[in-house]
């Protein structure tokens, strides 16, 4: 079961804000192409600086530890990582505003 | 010499910052839900990040070469709030973004 801790941690985190959609109506993942427009460059950018310092060994994952696969040369998890967390921040961001946007950009 | 994890989470957080006020301009740091938003964010950030970086088994390991040394709470390297600030903020101006100008071009 080690190699699942660190897919658990993420996992763990999709579930406790799944409610913050199905039941308080934050409709993100119901506005898929937006979601997806938000993600992309996220994933990009945050993938290559976390290739660049594992690179440089800045950090590692403990091979125990991980489900093994990787993909562009980090574990699935740190990639995934990069699509919950944005997820979940961008569900809270909306139930706090009730679903109503207010844009007022200059 | 500095180490370079450190720079880079001062360098992503103030990137993300010029990128909203210069270039966006978005309007998310007026916004009390964006505050309200990486406040919670934060307090996740500590469990999450604590038990990734735990004492004893850590899932991530960090060189001491590359960081500053000094972790809070915890075992967690105090560069880790930095990386997570640029990543929710990056992510809630790209999101707020869409909706601003989805109304910038209905007039």
């Amino acid at each position: 079961m080690d190699r699942w801790q660190y897919a658990a941690v993420l996992a763990a985190c999709v579930v406790i804000t799944l409610p913050l959609e199905v039941i308080l109506g934050a409709r993100v993942y119901r506005r898929p192409a937006r979601l997806a427009l938000t993600l992309v460059p996220v994933v990009l950018v945050f993938a290559v600086w976390d290739l660049l310092a594992a690179r440089r060994g800045h950090w590692w994952w403990s091979p125990d530890q991980v489900v093994g696969v990787h993909l562009a040369g980090l574990p699935i998890e740190e990639l995934l990582f990069f699509l919950v967390v944005p997820i979940c921040a961008v569900l809270t961001y909306e139930v706090l505003g009730s679903g109503r946007e207010t844009p007022r950009g200059r | 010499m500095a180490a370079e994890y450190t720079i880079a989470a001062i360098a992503a957080p103030a990137a993300v910052v010029a990128l909203e006020l210069l270039i966006f301009r978005t309007g998310l740091f007026r916004q009390a839900r964006y505050w309200i938003t990486l406040a919670i964010a934060l307090a996740f950030q500590l469990p999450v990040d604590g038990w990734l970086t735990r004492a004893g088994r850590p899932i991530v390991r960090y060189s001491a070469a590359a960081t500053s040394g000094l972790r809070f709470p915890w075992h967690i390297p105090v560069e880790d709030f930095g990386f997570g600030f640029a990543l929710v903020t990056l992510t809630l101006l790209l999101w707020r973004r869409q909706a601003v100008q989805a109304e910038h071009d209905r007039g």
